[in-house]
């Protein structure tokens, strides 16, 4: 029998998927993607720690490296050429707001906006926090025990962050991903859980014994550690200006329509402009006065040493042919 | 895409009764709010006057999105021959309040979505919001005076909704 066999036209795509994983700040060592061994995965759960951002529109790359010829002879001719400079870039458009996409879209710390006291003062990032109730044994990734009183205190629907209480220390913050940079050490009690990215929305709430919050989805961060606490969040906030740079590794995926797919991985992405909205109109028949607004973020690549021969690069494209 | 039109008209019905309760149809021995979506009556042979009659159009569907959004284009009809005590001169003056109620109806451009499936109504996840009206321009039919305006009705779709 004729083998049979296809060859392949530029892949046709309809959208590109975007997946964020968290870089360890403390000891640099960034999230390695390798399209052999994964690159099959369903687009709709990747494999940890990889965290879909749902949908992003404009994705568009931009090589920033310089390349520079070195001459030789009379008259000069080119010899060989020389990486001068090491630089790439990355822009595109949230089409959904969370936790994580403002984050990633800012150019600066993003923060939780924690329920305040009753007659705290006003903050513009929030005043002085309802007290955070202590997790009781036997918490998982997706069920917080609590006292019944605590558990009277948050209602489904709402969001809530679970981190340990800040004692002071200082460098990165936040677990499980850093959401800050500390120079000095400060005095306010709540500030992992201002920073954490371990949130979640609370699905539904129990009084009675036993007591406690059901979320909808697991916490990042997964079972809440020991001294962890919750609080509940009215929203989040980020400030234009700062020193702290979001790091992430970063996973772009374009499916084609025969099933190939082309991978974009770049080990360590960090936010590059400042938090920016882009508004689109919504599509209609009539010229409506609606307008989506989206996040929309700007990244620059940085370099990493590839362990197979020790070159530094910022970025790997991947073709898996259709299958 | 229904429970979000169904969700459209009762919000418009419920506004129209509160804005001018005086305005009704006797239909099918029962005397109602005077809105009606033409799809779910009877076919007319002359659109009713006096009356909101919502006619659905286009649809439309974005799906590069986290939940998939649907546009339904919604034609509001409506005609007027005045009264009968003023025999029909105040047709105009008629027209203009049905624009000015229905531009009432409207505001806000957002309501809850239900789903009026079940028995009673269960409130969903999201609200269906919709733009600004467009407004035809004024048409006369011998003593018959008619207008239509376009909206445009916007809402996510629900997981409950795709499972059908």
């Amino acid at each position: 029998m004729a083998a049979t066999f296809y060859l392949a036209p530029a892949p046709v795509v309809r959208r590109v998927r975007g997946y964020f994983a968290p870089v360890n700040r403390g000891m640099a060592t960034p999230v390695l993607f390798d399209p052999a061994e994964m690159g099959r995965f369903s687009l709709d759960s990747p494999p940890a720690p990889w965290v879909s951002l749902g949908w992003i529109r404009n994705f568009a790359r931009k090589a920033a490296s310089k390349t520079a010829p070195i001459l030789t002879g009379i008259p000069a001719a080119v010899l060989e050429q020389t990486r001068e400079t090491l630089d790439a870039q990355v822009s595109f458009q949230f089409l959904s707001w969370t936790k994580l996409t403002m984050a990633l879209a800012t150019g600066s710390q993003h923060m939780n906006l924690l329920v305040p006291a009753a007659g705290s003062a006003p903050q513009a990032d929030g005043g002085v926090a309802a007290p955070a109730v202590v997790i009781q044994s036997g918490a998982s990734a997706t069920l917080l025990p609590l006292a019944s009183a605590d558990a009277a205190q948050f209602s489904a629907g709402q969001v809530v962050s679970v981190d340990v209480d800040y004692t002071g220390q200082t460098g990165f913050v936040g677990s499980p991903v850093s959401g800050a940079y500390v120079k000095t050490a400060l005095t306010d009690v709540d500030y992992a859980r201002r920073v954490t990215f371990n949130v979640a929305t609370v699905a539904s709430v129990s009084t009675s014994a036993p007591a406690g919050l059901t979320l909808a989805g697991a916490l990042p961060g997964g079972i809440p550690a020991t001294g962890m606490k919750v609080q509940a969040l009215a929203g989040f906030v980020d400030r234009e200006g700062g020193s702290f740079f979001q790091e992430w590794s970063a996973l772009f995926v374009m499916e084609g329509a025969q099933g190939e797919r082309i991978f974009f991985h770049y080990p360590r992405l960090q936010s590059m402009g400042s938090a920016a909205e882009a508004v689109s109109p919504l599509a209609g028949k009539q010229s409506g006065t609606l307008e989506r607004v989206m996040l929309a973020g700007d990244f620059r690549a940085l370099p990493v040493t590839d362990p197979l021969d020790g070159e530094r690069v910022v970025c790997y494209r991947s073709y898996l042919p259709a299958s | 895409m229904q429970d979000a039109k169904d969700s459209f008209y009762m919000a418009l019905r419920t506004r129209l009764v509160a804005i001018n309760p005086a305005r009704t149809i006797l239909l099918r021995s029962a005397l109602r709010p005077g809105i009606l979506v033409e799809e779910a009556e009877a076919p007319f042979a002359q659109l009713p006057t006096d009356v909101f009659v919502l006619r659905w159009l286009g649809l439309g569907v974005d799906q590069d999105l986290p939940s998939s959004m649907v546009a339904a284009e919604c034609e509001v009809l409506y005609s007027t021959l005045g009264t009968q005590s003023f025999g029909g001169l105040d047709r105009g003056r008629a027209l203009s309040e049905m624009d000015e109620e229905l531009v009432g109806m409207l505001t806000p451009f957002w309501t809850p979505k239900f789903n009026y499936a079940t028995q009673p109504a269960t409130q969903m996840l999201t609200k269906v919001f919709w733009d600004e009206p467009v407004f035809g321009p004024l048409t006369a039919l011998r003593d018959r005076l008619s207008r239509t305006a376009r909206v445009v009705v916007y809402s996510y779709e629900e997981g409950s909704e795709l499972a059908g």
